[in-house]
């Protein structure tokens, strides 16, 4: 031991000033380095894992959304689709009930128009038979009148 | 022309006395090393901001690695926050005082005359060189990975761990039911004794494990130059600044292990089987 020491010049001052200088070392880099780096590090670290989970929540959300969307398109579409068809059929069905009643109001129309022409017809014919026996009754008086004239003058 | 000799001691030369206490020149070095840390530390400091930049990433980015590798040998974060300020200090103080060591300041130093003689003492001369250094170094990581024990599984476990009462103990309660534990405790303790002697085992091989490398990267350098001063020497300054990266993250791996050892209690043993795996890193590791 005593060998030792002597070849290696063992020395506990000097053990002990080695032992200062390191914890010099370790107190500056603890307190002024690592300490606050780690705090960083972490705060940092923490930021980073929250905002992937919140972007990982928000994701889901709108993934969520995206299907609430499709789901609520294809229900409308549906709805629509469905609407459409209604429509349709209640139109078709209304052409077909309007076209009917205009038939009907035509023949009607048309009915009605015979009936007026034929009582005009009848009017017609019925002044002019009036008017012929008016008109007979004029010429006869005027004859008769001439006749007379012409005798009552020979008289 | 009077010849000055310069040869590679064992021991760290005195460079100045405060009263009797010797300056040496490795001990100048480590405070040279304590320096140049505070300063990077102190130019860190002022940098420091939520979103980092210039040497703030730098140091983020071999944070983050030696987190990582401190986790792969810990097993667990929690130790590794424990250990980590104590292992990187110790990985930084070993790294600058070893790279500084074979700074090229060859020529700066001081000629002593002794008995006629004129020697040159080099004013630089890397930390961990001097054996002073690396015991000390030792000691702190041994002393400090029992102590670290204690707070961890506390006292009487660590005590244990060197001289197993528990296991004596247990021959009177567990008699009945496993005869085998009357050879089993003896060997228990004596397994525990020998860990106690494997303490010393560790300051030992750490202090002469850093001391030998970094010596003997010195003496290489030296003879090299002294063989042919220009191109040669190239190589080995490279090679020398790998095993100064290589010893300081040996000692500091190592370190890493010895707490992570003792914050475990036998009573863990068990666990040794669901976890084979780890524990068999640990053990290839020492």
């Amino acid at each position: 031991m005593e060998s030792l020491i002597t070849t290696f010049h063992i020395d506990w001052k000097i053990i002990i000033a080695q032992m200062l200088n390191f914890g010099v070392v370790f107190l500056v880099l603890y307190l002024f380095a690592l300490k606050p780096l780690k705090k960083i590090m972490s705060a940092r670290e923490e930021k980073i894992t929250k905002g992937l989970s919140d972007a990982k929540t928000n994701a889901e959300i709108i993934m969520k959304t995206q299907q609430e969307y499709t789901e609520a398109i294809n229900v409308a579409k549906a709805e629509a689709h469905e609407l459409f068809k209604k429509g349709k059929s209640e139109a078709l069905a209304k052409r077909t009930e309007m076209l009917a009643q205009a038939e009907q109001e035509v023949a009607l129309m048309i009915s009605k128009g015979k009936q007026s022409l034929e009582a005009e017809k009848a009017k017609i014919i019925a002044d002019a038979k009036n008017d012929i026996v008016r008109l007979v009754i004029m010429a006869t008086e005027k004859v008769l009148e001439d006749t007379t004239d012409s005798t009552v003058k020979k008289l | 022309m009077e010849k000055i000799t310069h040869t590679a001691t064992l021991f760290a030369e005195p460079i100045y006395h405060i009263g009797s206490f010797p300056v040496t020149n490795a001990l100048f070095t480590s405070w040279i090393t304590v320096l140049i840390l505070a300063l990077v530390v102190f130019i860190l400091r002022r940098q420091i901001k939520e979103i980092p930049k210039g040497l703030q990433n730098l140091v983020e980015i071999i944070l983050e690695g030696a987190l990582t590798l401190c986790d792969q040998i810990t097993g667990n974060r929690q130790i590794t926050n424990k250990v980590f300020p104590f292992a990187i200090s110790i990985f930084f103080y070993i790294l600058i005082n070893n790279w500084l060591g074979i700074m090229p300041f060859g020529g700066l130093g001081l000629v002593e005359t002794e008995h006629g003689k004129s020697a040159f003492i080099p004013l630089i001369r890397s930390g961990t060189a001097d054996i002073n250094t690396t015991f000390a170094l030792a000691l702190i990581a041994v002393l400090g990975a029992n102590f670290f024990g204690i707070f961890t599984i506390g006292l009487w476990k660590t005590i244990n761990k060197y001289f197993n009462f528990n296991a004596f103990s247990g021959i009177f309660t567990k008699i009945r039911k496993d005869p085998t534990v009357l050879a089993v405790a003896p060997i228990s303790f004596f397994v525990g004794v020998l860990e106690f002697i494997a303490e010393f085992a560790k300051v030992a091989s750490l202090t002469f494990r850093l001391f030998g490398n970094v010596f003997a990267g010195e003496v290489l350098l030296l003879s090299m130059s002294a063989i042919f001063a220009y191109l040669i020497p190239i190589p080995f300054l490279f090679l020398e600044i790998f095993v100064g990266f290589i010893q300081a993250f040996i000692f500091s791996t190592l370190i890493l292990v010895y707490f992570t050892i003792a914050s475990q209690d036998h009573g863990e043993h068990e666990e040794e089987h669901k976890h084979p795996e780890h524990k068999a890193s640990l053990r290839s590791v020492t």
